[in-house]
């Protein structure tokens, strides 16, 4: 019971507030994934970008709040422009193209960042201070502010998908843009708000993520592979499925650190990925022939 | 069947032969020529999968590194002969290649990239933490290779021939494959799977076999790396590098041969020469890839042959 209360309990919670971090980031890339057809590379680097992005407006400003609004703002801008710029000639090409290309912009955002500001590691504070009592612990205020913040972002994006006009558009382009270019619908634009929207998402978890986490050039890298797991793990293009799998991964991750280490855990988690795919080769609720 | 080899192809490895000797080669230029070739050579074997049979691996720094590894373990004991080292690799990375393919043949397109990659990560994580292998530090400070017992590849010149030999054994046997049969169902199941299923071929055993030789000629390369570095870290395994295979391949042109060795050859003269320059030579890589999947995306020999197209639409218009 000691046990349970001191170690197992508070461990369980970091997963399901990682988990739920790691969830914007994959629904970002499997919407972009669904819509069109690119795996993006680049979607670690726009993660980085919303923690360096709130670093600068933190810094002018001195308010985190202001940051949380004002950081993904400026990535969101910064993925329209590459969206317009890289990825929309490229929709009537291979998938290749588009794995390709986003691989290099991963290159260039990453250098730029570092020549921008720095190689070494940076912090965020949180905003929210100190700890309070919970389910007979003690827990970190921020972590719990990080996981309401998450959950309540996890479920607007829930409720855009079902019950706005916009969120239905997005998701009928997935299904069959050349038809919604039919009934009129201004598909390119479609295409261009929704990746800055991921890019929007991405940023915001980079910033939620900053303050538990520290802030350098490569923290995209090594979350990305953990997104990608997670968007395989759950199905291609399946929404609910990348938000189940983001909560499977950050769950496992967390409890296994507590009888294993670091590398074994990262070996442990491609283990459960390959051995997934091998039973069920599209994910959890992958819809068959998303881009065989 | 046509000739090995065409004159024009004799003469450029002849040409490469002679390198060595011309007054301007010091052992810098040397070295970056080692380079030049050997990443040349495992671009065009990485192409065989993408060019050929339409197959992206993200993984083929694996077979790259555990090349460079199993030389690296042998070389640090003592085991200084190049041939038990790529006896070695040949049977490291061929096992690892069969496991690889075994899972990742059965799924297409993008699931067929995303796990070579997590299979490669599984390998870079296993040597970046295991201390047998020096963890993170890599195997450092290796001796050189011995053809015979007694006589070493120590000198550039002589590590330069050896990737030169390489380079022409590797491009004969692309050659020989990609004109045969086999090369022939590789590219049917490129342009249609289904199709070439229904004609009875086994396409996950042929697709099997062509990531085995892939994957076998870029463990060679990677067994030859320690003989220049003198190292291995497990840098070399990390995911990055099987993206600058990606690139080489993209710069130099998909579905040829000689296309992805020019690739190779321009990328890491271009990465040397900028970053002796500039820090931030990443952005000009990234810049240049950019540019070559929008503008040029059949690579650098592409554009030639789009060039000439071109002239002789005028000349004729």
């Amino acid at each position: 019971m000691e046990y349970l209360i001191a170690v197992l309990l508070p461990q369980l919670l970091h997963g399901v507030v990682f988990g739920a971090a790691l969830g914007l980031l994959a629904l970002g890339l499997t919407v972009i994934f669904g819509l069109l057809g690119v795996m993006n590379f680049a979607h670690g680097e726009l993660y980085m970008f919303g923690a360096y992005a709130g670093i600068v407006v933190i810094g002018l400003t001195n308010s985190f709040w202001v940051a949380l609004v004002a950081a993904p703002l400026l990535v969101a801008a910064l993925g329209a422009v590459t969206e317009v710029a890289t990825l929309r000639p490229l929709y009537r090409r291979e998938p290749l193209y588009g794995l390709i290309i986003t691989f290099g912009l991963a290159l260039i955002f990453r250098e730029g960042a570092r020549q921008l500001f720095g190689g070494d590691m940076r912090r965020i504070l949180p905003p929210i201070e100190g700890s309070i009592p919970l389910l007979g612990m003690t827990y970190p205020k921020y972590r719990l502010f990080l996981l309401a913040a998450s959950s309540i972002l996890l479920l607007a994006i829930w409720l855009f998908f079902t019950r706005t006009r916009a969120g239905i558009i997005v998701r009928a382009a997935v299904q069959d843009a050349e038809m919604l270019d039919g009934l009129g619908v201004n598909v390119p634009r479609v295409f261009t708000l929704t990746f800055a929207g991921s890019a929007a998402l991405a940023a915001l978890a980079g910033l939620l993520l900053a303050p538990v986490f520290t802030v350098y050039p490569q923290m995209g890298v090594e979350m990305i592979l953990l997104a990608f797991i997670v968007v395989i793990l759950g199905g291609m293009g399946s929404l609910g499925g990348s938000v189940v799998a983001a909560f499977v991964i950050g769950i496992t991750q967390s409890l296994l650190t507590l009888w294993m280490n670091p590398q074994r855990v990262a070996i442990a988690i491609f283990g459960i990925m390959i051995v997934v795919l091998i039973v069920r080769p599209r994910g959890f609720f992958g819809r068959e022939g998303v881009l065989e | 069947m046509s000739r090995l080899l065409s004159w024009r192809g004799w003469l450029v490895f002849v040409a490469l032969a002679a390198l060595p000797l011309t007054p301007w080669m010091s052992k810098y230029y040397m070295l970056l020529a080692f380079d030049a070739l050997l990443f040349g050579a495992v671009a065009m074997s990485l192409d065989l999968l993408m060019g050929y049979t339409g197959l992206v691996s993200f993984g083929h720094a694996a077979f790259f590194g555990l090349g460079a590894y199993s030389t690296a373990v042998l070389l640090e004991r003592g085991m200084l002969s190049l041939w038990l080292c790529l006896g070695l690799a040949v049977v490291v990375v061929g096992l690892y290649a069969l496991t690889v393919s075994y899972f990742a043949t059965t799924r297409r397109g993008i699931y067929f990239a995303l796990l070579t990659l997590i299979f490669a990560e599984v390998i870079y994580t296993f040597f970046r933490y295991t201390q047998t292998f020096g963890g993170s530090d890599g195997i450092q400070g290796l001796p050189s290779f011995q053809v015979l017992p007694g006589i070493a590849i120590d000198a550039p010149a002589r590590l330069y021939y050896l990737v030169v030999v390489y380079l022409l054994l590797a491009y004969l046997a692309c050659h020989v494959l990609v004109r045969s049969h086999f090369g022939q169902v590789l590219v049917a199941i490129r342009e249609n799977e289904d199709r070439a299923r229904f004609l009875g071929y086994n396409v996950q055993r042929y697709k099997m076999g062509v990531c085995l030789i892939s994957a076998v000629l870029t463990g060679l390369a990677g067994a030859l790396y320690p003989g220049r570095a003198a190292y291995a870290t497990p840098d070399l395994l990390h995911w990055s590098i099987s993206g600058e295979f990606l690139i080489m391949v993209m710069i130099g042109g998909l579905g040829t041969l000689v296309g992805p060795i020019i690739g190779g050859a321009f990328f890491i003269v271009l990465q040397e020469k900028i970053s002796s320059y500039v820090q931030w030579y990443n952005i000009v890589v990234g810049v240049v890839l950019v540019l070559i999947v929008l503008f040029v995306p059949r690579g650098l020999l592409g554009l030639r042959q789009a060039l000439r197209e071109r002239l002789r639409g005028e000349a004729a218009g």
